[in-house]
């Protein structure tokens, strides 16, 4: 008897990897004896429970014990280039006469993915467990994300879901890549 | 003891746990201990946060035991009271104490 896996797969998201194996090993046990006592089902629904109402308590803990320094690290990291980029993208427009709005040139858009990709496989590099590899690849996103909403022009819908996606895919990819090397 | 570390109410159940519990003090354990006796739905995540910021601030000690099989074979984390820790529980048990001289229980006003 297992877990749910959806509950399993969050509680390795959200717990630090130095509280990820004993709040897991304690989950585990109490699941295990609640399904001899009320059933697989019940102590299913019960794991889901303590793992939703446990976020909180769990990042908290994840920002105490210094690891969230490296999240926030790899989110400034993708989020500072795209930032940087656009400043320069507009710099380069506003000496462009006749050139009304700021809808950027695809090969500018492709310059950003680039360098948000790069950013983030190089913190992928860095990372040492699955756990934080995890969690990297999603502090690359929401950096992507907050970048794209802070820029000056509106990027296009396309553009803008390929980066939140590849820059965590990057991440995890390289750390992959590690890995299996 | 400085002001900051007078035991909060939740730390001062933890703590009264990991006594209770000698030790068998690990956050599952915790958990089901306050559960059991005061009736409150306590998560892993909240026993965790409190249990970890104790043994920041030098009231509880952690130790790491062996992975077992009935834990997916995963480590435990223990937690024993130090001196300091002691001190703490002696502390706010006196303001409790000290606060509720006087009064009569059950208080009146409150709903049936």
């Amino acid at each position: 008897m297992n877990p749910p896996a959806w509950a399993r797969f969050v509680l390795g998201l959200i717990a630090g990897e130095n509280q990820a194996e004993f709040v897991a090993g304690d989950l585990h046990e109490e699941f295990l004896l609640l399904c001899a006592s009320e059933g697989e089902l019940a102590a299913s629904r019960w794991y889901g429970r303590q793992v939703v109402r446990s976020v909180a308590g769990l990042i908290g803990l994840r920002f105490r014990s210094g690891e969230a320094a490296h999240l926030l690290s790899a989110a400034i990291a993708v989020a500072m280039p795209l930032l940087l980029l656009d400043r320069l993208w507009s710099f380069v427009y506003s000496h462009i006469p006749f050139k009304d709005g700021l809808d950027r040139a695809p090969g500018f858009w492709a310059a950003n993915l680039v360098c948000a990709c790069i950013s983030a496989a190089v913190c992928g590099s860095q990372t040492q467990s699955l756990n934080r590899a995890m969690g990297v690849a999603l502090a690359a996103a929401v950096g992507a994300a907050c970048a794209l909403w802070c820029s000056a022009a509106a990027a296009p819908v396309f553009y803008a879901g390929l980066v939140i996606l590849a820059a965590p895919a990057s991440s995890m990819a390289v750390f992959m890549w590690r890995g299996w090397r | 003891m400085p002001k900051g570390e007078a035991l909060g109410e939740f730390e001062y159940l933890v703590v009264l746990a990991v006594l209770r519990l000698g030790a068998n003090a690990y956050g599952m354990r915790v958990r089901q201990e306050i559960a059991s006796r005061t009736g409150r739905d306590v998560t892993i995540g909240a026993v965790y946060s409190t249990l970890e910021r104790l043994a920041d601030k030098g009231l509880l000690k952690a130790s790491m035991s062996d992975p077992t099989p009935e834990r997916g074979g995963r480590a435990k984390r223990s937690f024993a009271v130090t001196g300091i820790g002691i001190e703490a529980a002696n502390r706010a048990r006196q303001d409790m104490a000290s606060m509720l001289e006087g009064l009569e229980f059950p208080l009146p006003g409150g709903r049936q």
